[in-house]
């Protein structure tokens, strides 16, 4: 653990991702198959294995512990730890000259967070960790606690430690990344790829799995042959992953995070599914055979709870469109077409799943067709995907492809703006722009990209010719430079005056032939929102 | 009996003898500690300061014909007669030029320490540590989260940062204050060698800094066309620019706010070097003790924390007055 805490500070001190990965490989390289494991756990899935239990040891109870050992007052201590703001750090900086600095291997470690983990009571937590503190070297301890509290902050993703597997031994990183998708347990991953047995590692279900991506498609004519494509709707819902065995079930979404509470008739839908299966697609809003705009489905995420009215007036509906597992089998190198022929075998059996019609075209004027039939079923648009392509996981890598029309565009004024980061650090590059409301102006959205350097170059100039106020990055304008942004959708939104957001806005581009007074409206915006979610005169 | 002092926004204020230590605004009679530019301001009608602390003075705030001023010198260990009390400027480990005033007055010894730290700095004098009855002492890395290197382990981290990066092929920048730290970090990576770039923030104090004694062979105008093979010594704000200019450079903050990891974000720096001008926790526990003050007043950061701390301890009495934070943080701004 002492060695892993002062990799730890060498891979804080690099920003290139590059020399992180490669000091974190060296430092695994020649560690024991068991101190490889215990590693590779600690750096990025916590003290103890996976799935034997929550290690329930909050902030409070280490720094009760820390109390105790460093003798420090609970004002002195709330002071150290608001200017550190990291639990493991603050223990490292007051123990330092008071701990009795004894060695400790990843053995040690795993041995310690074993008997904190087996005491029930917090005091008995406590006790044990002031001990812990009052013993080891506060260079350790930091990151010993850090592995507790679960953020390293030593910028370092789970992606990283995946590549850094690989390196130190010599498995491809594509069969890492592979393995690790299928079982969501990098320590014993990064076993197998030691051994050379990672096709060994058996799915397992229940932790969320890479989705796959399509690429953005400008037009239809860019497909070079239509016949190499099955065509799909393209939903404007929450892409989401159902995970099934027997009763239990979970659901995913892309941000990888669980939002099974939110969608019980989903859950009792899939519930007794059998053998295990895990389920691509999109949970819709739905009524009378159509989807519902985006905005509608929004609303139930948005309640911590779900309440009985709520799910009545915003039925759900999860669409299948791709199967990553089935019966104790990986699917996702397994064609399009067997995918999709074992998922219609699955799902035939669950009610409010429902599979995505799929089509074959055969010229570029039948895919347009498709376009314009999706749009008024109130989808997206469309997504190709390529004949026999297998599914791959975590890419955009052009097997499937997404085709739809902005919903539309604005023309919006400037009132605020921001510097960016890296290149553009000295430019107002990130604008937050606003419609008129009389003789106001309201704020609906914030985009930052679709300039070109040499135009955002020239916007800074003119934006702090106008600027009237700075608070940190954030500079104050007056409402002079109107922009055209294009933009996916309207929603609510509390946080902007106006009671509108813009979905996903680009910036089309500055409009210096139109002045402030010939942007567009608020009134236009909520023409927006009302045609989208049909809820005019409502 | 005691000497009277009232803190308020503008400053510290000695009624009885009618001077003010390091006013924000401009005063009758001032006593200024050191140069940075929230000690060292407003054309105060008589100043006393060391003669460093003068000199950059007069560059931060020129001669104004219509303003007659009296600028007293006062050199480390003299003493003068003010008011009928004796003023004593006493060596300070902060910047070159830095001092404490030790005030006798009515059978009282009051310590006003300015910035300081207790050990040595790569340049300037080492603090003395004045016997008094009342200290008048700072805080700003008055918590025990705060552990410095000495100047030795610093320059030596310094010059290895440098030559790592030089010897990667990538420009090793150090972010350093106009006054104090920039010329610090310069004269270690001049001393050991390295050429250097410097900022012109930081090259215009060079000059009061040689002619103290402090050499800088092989320093240069920094110049963005002409930086392979150099290290840059530059001030906090720059990194944008450095950022745009897409030059493949690793900068080290070399700061007291290095002792936390959150100045990684804070200063978008990769190496953080815990060096500063101002004492850390162990030394200004050590010069409240050695000092004898059976009072001390805490003026500055982490006051309430500090005060409440060396009262847990005994020995002294501490205060924390509410008025007294009336000046910026040195270490985070200066300029």
């Amino acid at each position: 653990m002492d060695e892993l805490a002062l990799t730890c500070e060498q891979i804080a001190r690099w920003n290139s991702r590059l020399r992180k990965v490669r000091i974190l490989a060296d430092y695994l390289r020649p560690l024991s198959d068991a101190d490889l494991v215990r590693a590779v756990r600690f750096l990025c899935c916590g003290p103890i294995p996976a799935g034997e239990g929550k290690f329930s040891v909050g902030g409070s109870t280490l720094r009760e512990a820390l109390r105790l050992a460093s003798g420090w007052d609970a004002q002195t201590l709330a002071a150290c730890y608001a200017q550190v703001g990291d639990t493991g750090e603050t223990v490292a900086r007051l123990m330092r000259g008071i701990a009795a600095r004894r060695p400790m291997s990843l053995a040690d470690a795993e041995l310690l967070y074993a008997r904190v983990f087996k005491q029930r009571r917090t005091v008995d937590k406590v006790e044990l960790l002031r001990q812990i503190y009052l013993e080891h070297n506060p260079e350790t301890l930091k990151f010993f606690v850090k592995a507790i509290t679960g953020n390293l902050r030593i910028g370092l993703q789970a992606k990283m430690v995946e590549e850094a597997v690989a390196e130190a031994t010599g498995a491809s990183l594509e069969d890492v990344r592979s393995a690790n998708n299928r079982a969501g347990d990098l320590p014993q991953v990064a076993l197998a790829a030691r051994r050379g047995t990672l096709g060994e590692i058996r799915a397992r279900l229940f932790h969320p799995m890479e989705f796959m991506l399509a690429k953005p498609l400008d037009a239809v004519g860019d497909v070079a042959d239509p016949r190499d494509w099955w065509v799909e709707d393209k939903y404007d819902g929450f892409r989401s992953q159902i995970h099934a065995e027997g009763d239990r079930v979970a659901i995913f979404t892309r941000g990888l995070e669980s939002v099974t509470e939110a969608f019980p008739e989903i859950v009792a839908a899939v519930k007794g599914a059998g053998q295990g299966v895990v389920l691509d697609g999109e949970v819709l809003a739905w009524r009378d055979g159509r989807a519902l705009p985006f905005a509608v489905l929004q609303q139930r995420i948005a309640r911590r709870k779900l309440t009985a009215e709520l799910a009545a007036s915003v039925p759900v509906v999860f669409v299948a469109y791709d199967v990553l597992y089935c019966d104790g089998t990986m699917l996702v190198d397994a064609p399009l077409e067997d995918r999709r022929r074992a998922m219609e075998k699955v799902v035939a059996a669950m009610p409010l799943i429902l599979i995505a019609p799929q089509w074959r075209v055969d010229a570029h004027e039948e895919i347009d067709a498709a376009f314009t039939a999706a749009r008024q079923r109130g989808n997206e648009g469309l997504v190709l995907k390529r004949k026999g392509s297998t599914y791959e996981a975590g890419r955009r890598s052009g097997s499937w492809l997404k085709v739809k029309r902005p919903h539309g565009s604005l023309d919006v004024v400037v009132t605020a703006a921001e510097t960016g980061s890296g290149r553009r650090a000295i430019y107002l590059s990130d604008y937050t722009f606003a419609v008129r409301d009389g003789d106001k102006y309201l704020n609906v959205g914030k985009a930052y990209s679709g300039l070109t350097d040499e135009e955002v170059r020239e916007l800074t100039r003119v934006l702090r010719s106008v600027s009237t106020d700075r608070f940190g990055k954030v500079t104050l304008v007056r409402p002079e430079v109107v922009l055209e942004v294009t933009f996916d959708g309207v929603q609510k939104s509390p946080r902007h005056k106006s009671g509108f957001a813009l979905r996903f806005p680009r910036i089309v581009r500055w409009r210096r032939d139109k002045r402030p007074e010939e942007a567009d409206t608020l009134h236009r915006v909520k023409e927006l929102y009302e045609a989208a979610t049909g809820a005019g005169g409502s | 009996m005691r000497v009277e002092i009232e803190y308020t926004p503008q400053g510290i204020y000695l009624p009885e003898i009618d001077l003010w230590l390091d006013p924000q605004e401009r005063c009758e009679n001032s006593w200024i500690s050191h140069g940075h530019s929230d000690h060292a301001r407003g054309l105060h009608c008589t100043v006393i300061a060391t003669p460093e602390t003068l000199r950059v003075y007069r560059i931060r705030w020129p001669e104004d014909t219509e303003t007659p001023q009296d600028l007293r010198c006062l050199r480390y260990s003299e003493s003068m007669e003010w008011r009928g009390a004796i003023l004593t400027a006493c060596r300070a480990s902060h910047i070159l030029g830095a001092a404490q005033l030790l005030i006798e007055y009515g059978g009282e010894r009051v310590v006003y320490t300015g910035d300081i730290k207790l050990r040595d700095s790569i340049c300037g004098a080492p603090t003395e540590v004045v016997p008094c009855d009342r200290l008048i002492i700072e805080s700003t890395f008055g918590l025990p989260i705060f552990h410095f290197l000495g100047q030795e382990e610093a320059r030596d981290r310094i010059v290895e940062f440098a030559r790592e990066c030089l010897d990667d092929g990538i420009t090793p920048v150090f972010a350093g204050y106009p006054l104090g730290r920039g010329q610090e970090v310069a004269h270690a990576l001049c001393q050991a060698g390295i050429p250097t770039g410097i900022h012109g923030a930081i090259a215009r104090m060079i000059p009061v800094y040689e002619d103290s004694g402090y050499g800088f062979p092989g320093w240069s105008a920094y110049d963005a066309r002409a930086t392979a093979g150099k290290a840059l010594v530059v001030v906090p704000g720059f990194r944008a620019t450095l950022e745009a200019s897409g030059k493949n450079f690793r900068m080290a903050y070399v700061s007291g706010w290095a002792g936390l990891d959150n100045a990684r974000n804070r200063a978008g720096a990769e190496e953080l070097i815990p060096y500063s001008d101002h004492g850390d926790f162990e030394e200004l526990l050590a010069m409240v003790e050695r000092s004898g003050a059976r009072h001390v007043d805490v003026v500055h950061g982490y006051t309430e924390d500090f005060a409440r701390i060396l009262n847990g301890r005994g020995k002294v009495r501490a205060y924390a007055p509410h008025q007294a934070a009336g000046r910026s943080d040195s270490d985070t701004l200066d300029s």
